[in-house]
């Protein structure tokens, strides 16, 4: 009997592993047809205070990410810097009110990707790489609020619940129609699973949108610029472009829907909610001064960690856009090493270039005198390089790598 | 285009509804060397035990069961404990840990629960075994350790090893023994629940692994405490030194399955 009623476990464990922790994904609906639906904000719902979890099914979601959290809270990803932790959480409670943010557990998890989950716990887990990328307060806001919504309105739960509704489905249509071993019957199954399925990633899509929905209205009622929530995906747009001119790869398409996406595309994302987003709080704050400051002891590990992902496209237009405030000697090393990173020939000359500039804007800067030295001793210039990676060992002489850059110059090699 | 999700729903394609032979899933194995006689008065550290309890969806997804939980994590803790007063052993339940403490001991649990996955995969069952670990079999190595630093972890200066157990258990809903039963009618092998659980016993001065049993298809009624006393009767079969036979686990599980 070779009739498939085997395909639902793993298409409803994949579906599910997505609705446990929500997350802004990075998937991507023609705006022009799609923005109308979206033209009214949801309004806000009325706050539920501390609501405990109802039923067997949501309490056995909560406890199963209550178990999650206990090892979560103790894992070497989280960040547990208080000043950024206390900043993050003033983000979250300036964005959706502070009776609401109160009670959420936030976790930076020191991950270079752009993604933020909530978990019908409320413990949300915010990704360094969110950080990385969002350019002000009301980005960031923006993005939690999002997340703030999906566990607002107990998302994880009701795609628990399509989701079993939909495995039940298949699996009686799959024995029964086995009961009449016929093409036809065979055929009608594979139909009614693919649109099972399908249904399936469309109502993850939809909490997608109300998600959305919801969080540009609670920046509506924040003293936060709304507008910046349709500016985090068109940003996201540009570095994904970035990356795929990088890799050679065909431009991408932000407007069209694959089978399982589990977001809408982007261009529908940005084109509803700058409709969504009150007019009238265009002339609001973003915090971005605010947010350069209390992020610029972090943008060093947050760039080092984003360079090893080796995307390059990405790497460097993120380094790019952050250089519109203007250059400076950290924003020039980590170009310099993303280059040098990937190391063509080629590369090696711009990242001499680029320390350069670091070295000429912070003679201090051990590090930038170390990539310059490295790269000038591959590009055939020595007496220069060697020259750096004196002053690298001058500037940092209990560096780790001490003895190993010591051997690269002459006379001062270990025993010599 | 079209093509390509037919072969993604291709790759959907684990079962939902299992068919095929259960080979034998239950082994356990002893460092060699070592031996805990009974009534030997040792001191065993409990790891706060991973427990899922929940129920299968017609649909064969699980459907996590807080109470059921909950009751299965006691049952368990007092069955253990009963048993290993029975070989004189005393069991100590692992002491709340904090900050730099709490962190280690996660990384432990982690460690631990990794360290058994591969002992499972590598060593025990047929299907995945590694050429080295097939021939440690049939030399009877058993040669696994967390490394020393188990010393460290709290608690652990006043145990002489520690205990850790994962119990899975699912149970299946009424509409999935429905779809079983029609199953059946249809030809359609369709399983119903799933009920697997292991458990190690590790040195806390050297971290080596003394002891490990695997058992993915368990008797015993967690929810319950008869029930919850058969499981870790048989979780705890061949553990050093115990006294429950081998004959009467099995009696006890087969009226059970």
């Amino acid at each position: 009997m070779s009739f498939r009623a085997r395909g639902l476990a793993l298409g409803a464990l994949a579906f599910l592993l997505g609705s446990d922790l929500l997350g802004v994904g990075l998937s991507g609906v023609d705006l022009s047809r799609m923005a109308h639906a979206y033209a009214q904000p949801s309004p806000l719902p009325p706050y539920a205070g501390a609501y405990q979890p109802q039923g067997v099914d949501e309490i056995g979601l909560w406890q199963m990410m209550d178990e999650d959290e206990r090892a979560i809270a103790q894992s070497p990803l989280v960040v547990r810097d208080e000043a950024l932790n206390a900043y993050v959480r003033q983000v979250l409670c300036d964005t959706v009110g502070q009776h609401r943010c109160n009670s959420v557990r936030i976790y930076i998890l020191q991950v270079p990707v752009f993604n933020a989950t909530m978990a019908p716990n409320r413990t949300m887990r915010v990704f360094t790489g969110l950080l990385l990328r969002v350019r002000n307060e009301a980005e960031l806001g923006a993005v939690l609020a999002h997340e703030f919504g999906h566990f607002e309105s107990r998302h994880s739960l009701n795609k628990f619940k399509a989701a079993r509704s939909g495995t039940d489905l298949l699996a009686w249509t799959a024995v029964l129609g086995s009961l009449a071993p016929r093409y036809q019957v065979a055929r009608t199954y594979q139909n009614l699973q693919i649109s099972v399925l399908g249904n399936l990633f469309r109502f993850g899509r939809d909490q997608e949108r109300e998600a959305d929905r919801l969080g540009v209205a609670y920046l509506n009622a924040s003293q936060l610029r709304p507008q910046a929530a349709a500016q985090v995906w068109q940003n996201l747009m540009q570095e994904i472009d970035a990356s795929a001119l990088h890799r050679g790869l065909k431009k991408p398409r932000f407007d069209t829907i694959a089978f399982t996406a589990s977001h809408p595309p982007e261009a529908e994302r940005a084109g509803y909610l700058a409709e969504l987003a009150d007019p009238d709080g265009l002339r609001r704050d973003d915090g971005a001064q605010r947010y350069r400051a209390t992020l610029a002891p972090w943008l060093g590990t947050f760039l080092d960690d984003q360079i090893k992902l080796n995307d390059f496209g990405a790497s460097e237009y993120l380094i790019q856009s952050l250089a519109q405030e203007g250059w400076t000697a950290q924003l020039w090393h980590y170009r310099g090493e993303l280059y040098r990173m990937r190391g063509n020939p080629r590369d090696l000359v711009n990242a001499a270039q680029f320390y350069g500039e670091a070295v000429a804007l912070d003679a201090q800067m051990a590090d930038a005198h170390r990539g310059l030295g490295l790269s000038l001793l591959k590009t055939g210039q020595p007496g220069a390089g060697q020259e750096a990676l004196r002053q690298y060992l001058a500037l940092k002489p209990d560096a780790p790598d001490a003895r190993l850059i010591g051997m690269m110059i002459p006379n001062q090699g270990p025993g010599q | 285009m079209r093509t390509s999700i037919f072969h993604l729903l291709g790759a959907f394609a684990i079962l939902a509804l299992a068919a095929g032979p259960v080979c034998a899933q239950e082994r356990s194995a002893t460092r060699q060397g070592f031996n805990l006689p009974a009534q030997s008065g040792k001191k065993i550290l409990l790891l706060r035990p991973t427990m899922r309890v929940g129920e299968q969806s017609t649909g064969g997804l699980f459907e996590p069961n807080a109470d059921w939980t909950e009751q299965a994590r006691a049952n368990i803790g007092e069955a253990l404990d009963a048993s290993q007063r029975n070989l004189g052993n005393e069991i100590i339940i692992a002491p709340d840990a904090y900050g730099e403490d709490a962190r280690a001991l996660n990384e432990h649990m982690a460690l631990f629960a990794a360290v058994s996955q591969a002992v499972i995969q590598y060593q025990f069952f047929v299907g995945n075994r590694l050429p080295t670990k097939k021939r440690d079999n049939k030399a009877d190595v058993f040669d696994w350790s967390l490394g020393n630093s188990v010393a460290s972890l709290p608690g652990a200066d006043g145990a002489d090893y520690a205990l850790f157990i994962y119990n899975r258990d699912v149970y299946g809903s009424t509409g999935r023994k429905m779809l079983q039963v029609v199953g059946m009618l249809a030809g359609v092998g369709v399983s119903s629940g799933e009920h697997v659980g292991y458990a190690g016993l590790v040195d806390l001065k050297t971290g080596d692994l003394l002891w490990l049993n695997a058992d993915a298809q368990m008797g015993g009624d967690v929810r319950e405490k008869d029930g919850a006393a058969k499981r870790v009767r048989q979780l705890l079969e061949d553990f050093p030194g115990s006294t429950i036979a081998k004959a009467d686990v099995v009696a006890a599980s087969g009226a059970g399955k």
